[in-house]
């Protein structure tokens, strides 16, 4: 199994791209389309480069890298452009995303820190630094501000923290704070939320903690009322479209109908490649960006959509399998990490499309239109082989 | 270890489950309905027009209300091209007119209001013929309804269509929307707009609604406020009664202690309902090319010379300046003065005459002198601290300035130098290019009346959202300096006016009034006809400002208008003393106090 080429993860990585520019063109037009092929080969080229660099040096530029990104991070937040957000910087007709960048470097630099810490309790000594660096680009990218993006870092903290050791309910714990403060905006949604935790830490923690826990998350759950009432009234409404999109009654939801009669009226087989009616007459925003799974639903049925999550399920195993199979710690937490991104954006992203998930601006891996995205994830397919090929 | 990466990819497999279940749900359980739903997406996002807020006088006579209206609607991208010529021949317009109104909003997916307020006969035959019309829908709309016609057209104001630059500025107005253009209507447009809701419904493929859409509560319509104006409609009617007889006029009444406006006309007016229905060109043209220009609201924007109804206000300065006393007289007034190489004509020869008298008789030359003594400046400070040549602050728009020329002013208009002196004797007498509007002068008066204090001038009362009054800061009190015993002596002046002096014509049996007359010279066209005045005279509770444009002297035009008012506006107040005995009393305060301590009360 070691020291081979995964064919399978070009391969896998060239069907999903393909079907990409198949949906972005009968969403986009051939415009969308063109641009989309010129990436094509940065993002190959950029893999090819991932693929070859040796992992020592990967691992000695880590902080370099992640340093690099932070500054383009804090960098976008002045010059930056985006709708209503500062999220891109614009080269021309070109636009780049370096909150992209800092998926990438924010996962090496995790996978090196903890790749020498073994055993993480929940403790300040193993937390504070792997946090810390998540943290940091969750931060800024929340000041552009795109929170469904930051929600990425949390998720790829919380997967290599498991791996090394940390207990799912101690991973909850350290989330605890920031889910009872965005849920304390609701009592709807903060109720539900306290019962459950209070039931999880009485029954798996001894009284004293369970109290202390409690207690936090009651401060947490609190302070976001307060935070409400010291704000004015269209504060409050984009504080509340922001931690809770769903609670948002006009606006997205409206898209979020839409987007599910497209991919409903799809039914089995679809209405045929090309021949999508709701996108044609308007009615999915971003059609051929974040919405583009919506094309896909419509035209595909629930044949195309199943192969493309089979797909996807594909990439995720294998990226999965390389990590298993490589010795050194780096090398399986990259793969754990670059697993972990793939898979969270197709989740959020398609369970936003099928109104299981608030509307947020979360794309879907290789398929939807952008730039940036593609060469990210052509370059963590790159880094995987890398692993793969050289698992030192 | 590698367990926990199985549970990695186990979690992973089962969010894609719940992925794949929700998809078999949506595309195999529900598939059926959402492809119907699809189908030319019968998803339609129904529009629930918020009903403007109703306006109403002080006493809750209904102003302004809405009445429901056909509008015609449209899918743009549902209307084929072979149905434009038949709804063109529908609406009576050209097919090619038609076509290029729907240019802009072809890819619109919702209905369009193509046509406001069309009429039965219209609608009955568009449904007719519905069958030859998909994406041709008609709607019941709110539209705006004044009952009383022209009476209050300046004051409460207009609605007109929304522009294109509008529209641009703000994106919560839809084309074809009505927006204030004038008066009230304007001024407390996002007051009385409200928000407009939605509801979503299924539709069949007619556009028809056969159901609401489960997925989507609808958002209801949020009425807009109720507002509350100060105008007592019966002063409004009789005021616009009183002035429908002359070409060009205004008429302002106020509230002294409150500021509250009971009346506000301005002659010629309009009947602000024809803006709502499509305008036939004939009526726009005859308002549009009207010289007397209908839309001003002259009480408030137009601004005239006070002519000698500026005297008391010129007598004020002097006497604060302890110039003269109120019996100092000056040289006899012999019909002229001269000054420089000019004559300054008296109306009369009035002889030697005292400051009393000389306001009473409206003595011109006995003013001259006084401008003199006083100088420009002086002159024009006082003429500014009694809140002349500035805007009000009432809460109407196109509030118009005025002009109290100093001596920059007059640099500017006529270069240093190159004015004399000799100005100042007009100014006294409020004319030349002394102006100011017909409100500037009732608060002014009102000032004069109230013993230097009134209210802030304005017109909406309160305002009601969903019938809780929305609370709101107070008016504040203008609060003048001005000397009381200057004050006293110069009412006494203006009792006399009416008493024997000019103003004669204002005398009434049951209730005094005192004021002055103002003629203000407009060559080569006729007089301005003023009279601005407050009763009772000796405990000062409303101000009246009339001016009929070129209807020559405001003894004999403009005097009895305010007489009638004043006495329409007694007999208003003592009508609601016997018929709402408990209730709140219009004017303020519990009416039957008001009468008794306005006759104990001694000035």
């Amino acid at each position: 199994m070691n020291r081979r080429f995964e064919l399978g993860l070009p391969v896998l990585s060239f069907l999903l791209t393909g079907i990409g520019l198949l949906a972005v063109y009968s969403a986009g037009g051939s415009v969308h389309l063109i641009r989309q092929l010129l990436f094509l080969p940065v993002a190959v080229a950029c893999a090819t480069v991932a693929f070859l660099t040796p992992r020592r040096l990967l691992y000695g530029i880590a902080e370099w890298l992640y340093a690099f990104s932070l500054l383009l991070l804090i960098l976008v937040l002045f010059v930056g452009t985006g709708p209503g957000s500062n999220r891109w910087f614009a080269f021309g007709p070109l636009l780049f995303q370096p909150s992209e960048l800092a998926k990438l470097a924010t996962a090496i630099l995790l996978a090196k820190v903890l790749s020498i810490r073994r055993d993480v309790t929940l403790s300040f000594r193993d937390l504070a630094v792997p946090v810390a660096i998540a943290l940091a680009p969750a931060l800024l990218i929340m000041a552009e501000p795109d929170l469904s993006t930051a929600s990425v870092f949390a998720v790829l903290l919380s997967a290599m923290l498991y791996w090394r050791g940390l207990r799912p309910l101690y991973l909850l714990l350290l989330f605890m704070p920031v889910i009872s403060f965005a849920a304390g905006f609701s009592l709807i949604t903060w109720i539900p939320f306290f019962v459950l935790l209070a039931i999880i830490v009485f029954v798996r923690l001894r009284v004293l903690r369970a109290l202390s826990a409690l207690a936090v998350s009651l401060i947490f759950g609190l302070l976001s009322p307060v935070v409400l009432s010291m704000l004015k009234e269209y504060q409050r409404e984009r504080i509340r479209s922001f931690f809770a999109p769903w609670f948002d009654p006009h606006g997205l939801s409206w898209n979020a109908i839409q987007s599910q009669i497209a991919i409903g009226s799809g039914r089995i087989l679809g209405k045929g490649l090309f021949h999508g009616t709701q996108k044609r007459l308007g009615f999915l925003p971003n059609r051929h960006t974040d919405f583009i799974f919506s094309v896909i639903g419509e035209e595909t049925g629930l044949v195309g959509s199943l192969i493309l999550l089979g797909l996807f399920a594909a990439l995720v195993h294998r990226i999965l399998r390389i990590g298993r199979f490589c010795r050194d710690q780096f090398g399986t937490l990259l793969c754990i990490g670059f697993a972990t991104i793939i898979a969270y954006q197709v989740f959020t992203n398609v369970g936003m499309l099928l109104g299981i998930l608030p509307i947020t601006g979360i794309s879907l891996p290789f398929v939807s239109y952008g730039g940036s995205s593609l060469v990210l994830n052509f370059t963590l397919v790159g880094l995987t082989l890398n692993v793969a090929v050289r698992p030192e | 270890m590698a367990d926990k990466l199985t549970r990695i990819g186990q979690t992973v497999l089962l969010l894609f489950a719940i992925l794949g279940l929700r998809l078999t749900q949506l595309q195999v359980v529900r598939g059926e309905r959402y492809a119907r739903l699809s189908d030319r997406n019968r998803i339609r996002r129904i529009l629930l027009p918020a009903p403007r807020g109703r306006i109403f006088d002080r006493n809750g006579i209904l102003i302004a209300d809405s009445r429901p209206s056909f509008t015609v609607t449209v899918i743009p991208t549902e209307l084929p091209d072979s149905a434009l010529p038949v709804l063109a021949g529908l609406l009576a317009i050209q097919p090619d007119d038609l076509k290029r109104q729907l240019e802009p909003v072809a890819r619109v997916p919702g209905p369009v209001p193509l046509r406001r307020d069309v009429d039965l006969t219209t609608v009955a035959r568009i449904e007719e013929n519905n069958f030859r019309l998909p994406g041709v829908l008609i709607r019941v709309d709110p539209v705006r309804n004044y009952p009383k016609g022209w009476r209050y057209c300046h004051v409460v104001g207009h609605l007109g269509e929304i522009s294109e630059e509008e529209l641009k500025a703000d994106s919560s107005y839809r084309r074809l929307d009505y927006v204030g253009r004038a008066g009230i209507e304007a001024r407390y447009e996002k007051r009385l707009r409200g928000r407009d809701g939605y509801q979503y419904a299924e539709v069949d493929a007619r556009g028809r609604a056969i159901g609401p859409l489960p997925e989507k509560r609808p958002e209801p319509a949020v009425p807009g406020c109720d507002l509350h104006l100060t105008l007592d409609d019966r002063l409004q009617n009789l005021a616009s009664r009183l002035v429908a007889g002359y070409e060009r006029a205004a008429v302002v009444g106020m509230e002294i202690r409150t500021g509250a406006i009971l009346c506000l006309v301005s002659q010629p007016g309009f009947d602000p309902n024809i803006f709502i229905s499509p305008i036939d060109a004939a009526t726009w043209d005859a308002i549009v090319s009207n010289p007397s220009k209908p839309f001003y609201n002259r009480a408030v924007t137009s601004t005239y010379p006070p002519g000698s109804t500026l005297k008391p206000i010129v007598a004020l300065a002097a006497l604060r300046q302890r110039l003269v006393s109120p019996r100092t007289t000056l040289d006899p007034c012999v019909g002229k003065v001269r000054y420089g190489n000019r004559d300054f004509k008296c109306w009369s020869v009035h002889g030697r005459v005292n400051l009393l008298e000389a306001i009473a008789q409206s003595c011109n030359v006995y003013f001259y002198q006084l401008g003199l003594r006083l100088g420009l400046d002086s002159l024009t400070a006082y003429c500014r601290s009694v809140g002349l040549g500035a805007r009000t602050g009432i809460d109407l728009p196109a509030e118009g300035e005025g002009n109290i020329p100093d001596r920059r002013w007059l640099d500017v208009r006529y270069g240093k130098g190159k004015w004399t002196s000799g100005v100042v004797l007009n100014f006294a007498i409020g004319q030349g290019e002394i102006t100011v509007t017909p409100l500037q002068l009732c608060l002014a008066y009102a000032a004069i009346a109230g013993d230097g204090v009134c209210g802030h001038p304005h017109i909406v009362a309160r305002i009601d959202s969903a019938g809780r009054t929305v609370p709101r800061s107070a008016y504040p009190v203008r609060e003048l300096k001005l000397d009381q015993n200057d004050l006293k002596q110069v009412r006494l002046a203006m009792t006399r006016v009416v008493e024997h002096g000019t103003g004669r014509a204002a005398r009434l049996g049951e209730i005094t009034i005192a004021g002055k007359t103002g003629t203000a010279q407009n060559p080569p066209r006729p007089d301005h006809a003023w009279f601005v005045g407050y009763a009772p005279a000796d405990a000062p509770e409303v101000v009246f400002a009339v001016i009929v444009e070129n209807a020559g002297h405001g003894g004999t035009v403009a005097a009895p208008i305010v007489a009638k008012l004043v006495r329409a506006w007694s007999a208003a107040r003592a009508g609601i003393d016997t018929s709402e005995p408990a209730s709140e009393s219009l004017f303020g305060q519990p009416a039957t106090e008001s009468l008794s301590s306005s006759r104990s009360r001694q000035p």
